[in-house]
């Protein structure tokens, strides 16, 4: 199902917590949002979840407008959508079997299907045999496996992930991230993702919106936002994300004015050289390393380029000409 | 000197037994009454709270009002409301002085105190619980009965604990105006025919049943709590 948001405002006494957002969704993809905390993503996902209504614009799945409902088709169309949540916020007097039947139990569902359904959803998220557990026993990665089933429980067409790998270890991020993503796929599922870490924008997200006090400030495919990021906050976001990725070797922690971004085949050309041969620039490298995000090769290189400004401005010009995105720190 | 000695005990025995029986038909039934006042009235106090608070169907003026009358009902002393609802008494049971009689000014007495205790046991729901439950469609229905009530039970039941134990104390202090029971049986025959032995055994009396009441609550608490 296809998400479309149009002109979203939210205010909480003079604050815009949300302030004139519009966005598409396509169907069928992992949607990232990403926003420092205070950014306005909380908001923006109750506005599009349908548990707050905007001050002003129009939230559509699909065709049907969804943010002007009444109470009944209100609590109808919440019944189409899962959500998962930082906290988990499972049943703790409920245990882990009855937490899954809980939203196909308050549609009034047949008993038997309820029963075969959850056995179903526990396999699916790989907690057979564990449906009796209390949820005091569990660890967070499989209360958050309970709650993955939970909001599956009734089929939904759109998944909502608030923060959902916050609270988990990065492990256990991991595990939680290539579940979802499983089953996005197995489900056909149009997956919301708000987060304020870039790690699970890298390794879940086929798209990214950047949030940033209310406002969307950058929208695009993940490996583009990657390859060659626009805004300021995306840039810090980008570089947090150098600073504690283990793919990238740092070998020392001063210096660094340019930071360069190669992707797809770029990565493979010896412009390095080049450049230095074609310009007389030296390069002292400071940091270097490859990730992979959404199975393509993205290079990051933290460095100085010398002996002056000149040569300096001369190499960087040729890099950004041979596709290298070339940033440069105040 | 014997046989004036074991008629003297049987009857003290007999009194005793039959005050203490008066005693729990009156906090039993009272804490039946005022559980039906007071839980409705707690739930409301809750549900229609600021949302910050954890309401889900806020209404300020409502609550307000509805919070104002719990607290007058709750500032008046035990005996002068007793005396007020003397009439009440005789209109419904038929008369204003026995057992009986004084059930019904036990439970609105008691009513506020349990509204309030409800109210503070729902209020510790984790409210990402009560979103959750209404992001996948819950009605507000639903969500008392099914989230907010079943998650709030152990502290609920010692609510319930404290209510009746409170009642244990108010019905002693209705002997006072002709209600009968343990405290009726402590100032008649203890006080004011200066039969020590008789306010000792209506004391112990007393604290044995509050020391049970309150044993078995603490069980079923922590029984729930053990399953979760």
């Amino acid at each position: 199902m296809q998400i479309r948001l149009r002109n979203l405002k939210r205010n909480y006494a003079s604050l815009h917590a949300v302030d004139d957002v519009s966005l598409d969704i396509p169907s069928n993809t992992v949607y990232g949002i990403i926003g420092r905390s205070g950014a306005g993503k909380s908001t923006l996902v109750r506005l599009v979840s349908m548990l707050e209504k905007p001050d002003h614009g129009e939230v559509y799945y699909d065709d049907k407008r969804v943010d002007n409902l009444s109470k009944e088709e209100l609590i109808k169309e919440r019944r189409k959508i899962g959500m998962i949540f930082q906290n988990f916020n499972l049943f703790s007097s409920r245990n882990a079997e009855d937490n899954i039947a809980y939203p196909m139990e308050i549609c009034h569902m047949d008993k038997e299907y309820i029963r075969k359904r959850t056995e179903e959803l526990l396999a699916l998220v790989g907690l057979e045999g564990r449906g009796k557990a209390a949820i005091s026993t569990l660890s967070g990665g499989q209360k958050q496996r309970v709650a993955i089933a939970r909001a599956l429980a009734v089929k939904p067409e759109i998944l909502f992930c608030d923060e959902a790998t916050s609270a988990l270890d990065p492990q256990t991020t991991r595990s939680i991230l290539a579940l979802i993503k499983e089953i996005q796929k197995k489900m056909n599922l149009t997956v919301v993702m708000i987060t304020h870490q870039m790690e699970v924008v890298r390794d879940a997200c086929d798209r990214v919106a950047v949030l940033d006090a209310g406002h969307i400030v950058e929208e695009g495919p993940v490996s583009d936002i990657f390859a060659s990021p626009k805004s300021d906050v995306t840039k810090d976001f980008l570089s947090s994300l150098t600073n504690v990725q283990e793919s990238i070797v740092r070998w020392s922690n001063d210096g660094g004015h340019y930071t360069l971004r190669f992707r797809g085949s770029t990565t493979d050309e010896p412009i390095i050289s080049s450049v230095s041969a074609a310009t007389g620039a030296v390069f002292n490298i400071r940091a270097a390393g490859v990730q992979n995000v959404n199975d393509e090769e993205l290079g990051v290189m933290i460095t100085d380029i010398g002996p002056d400004s000149v040569t300096a401005e001369k190499a960087v010009r040729l890099l950004i000409e041979k596709g290298v995105s070339v940033e440069e720190a105040e | 000197m014997d046989t004036i000695m074991s008629f003297f005990q049987s009857t003290m025995v007999t009194l005793v037994l039959q005050a203490t029986w008066q005693t729990i038909v009156m906090v039993m039934l009272s804490t039946v009454f005022s559980m039906i006042l007071g839980f409705p009235v707690g739930i409301l106090l809750h549900v229609t709270s600021a949302e910050e608070q954890g309401g889900i169907i806020p209404h300020p003026l409502f609550c307000s009002v509805l919070s104002r009358i719990v607290n007058i009902l709750r500032s008046f002393p035990f005996i002068i409301l007793m005396i007020v609802l003397m009439p009440l008494s005789r209109l419904i049971i038929g008369t204003s002085i026995g057992t009986m009689a004084t059930v019904i000014p036990l439970s609105i007495a008691a009513a506020p105190f349990v509204a309030r205790v409800i109210e503070s046991s729902l209020k510790e729901v984790d409210p990402g619980v009560v979103q959750a439950a209404r992001a996948m469609g819950s009605t507000n229905w639903q969500i008392i009965l099914k989230v907010l009530i079943p998650e709030a039970l152990p502290s609920l039941v010692s609510g319930v604990t404290l209510t009746i134990i409170n009642l244990i104390g108010y019905s002693a202090m209705a002997g006072a105006i002709g209600g009968g029971g343990l405290g009726d049986l402590a100032i008649r025959y203890g006080y004011q025919r200066f039969s020590p032995s008789y306010m000792v055994s209506a004391v112990i009396v007393i604290i044995v049943m509050v020391e049970l009441i309150q044993f078995i609550g603490d069980r079923i608490s922590a029984h729930l709590m053990s399953r979760r």
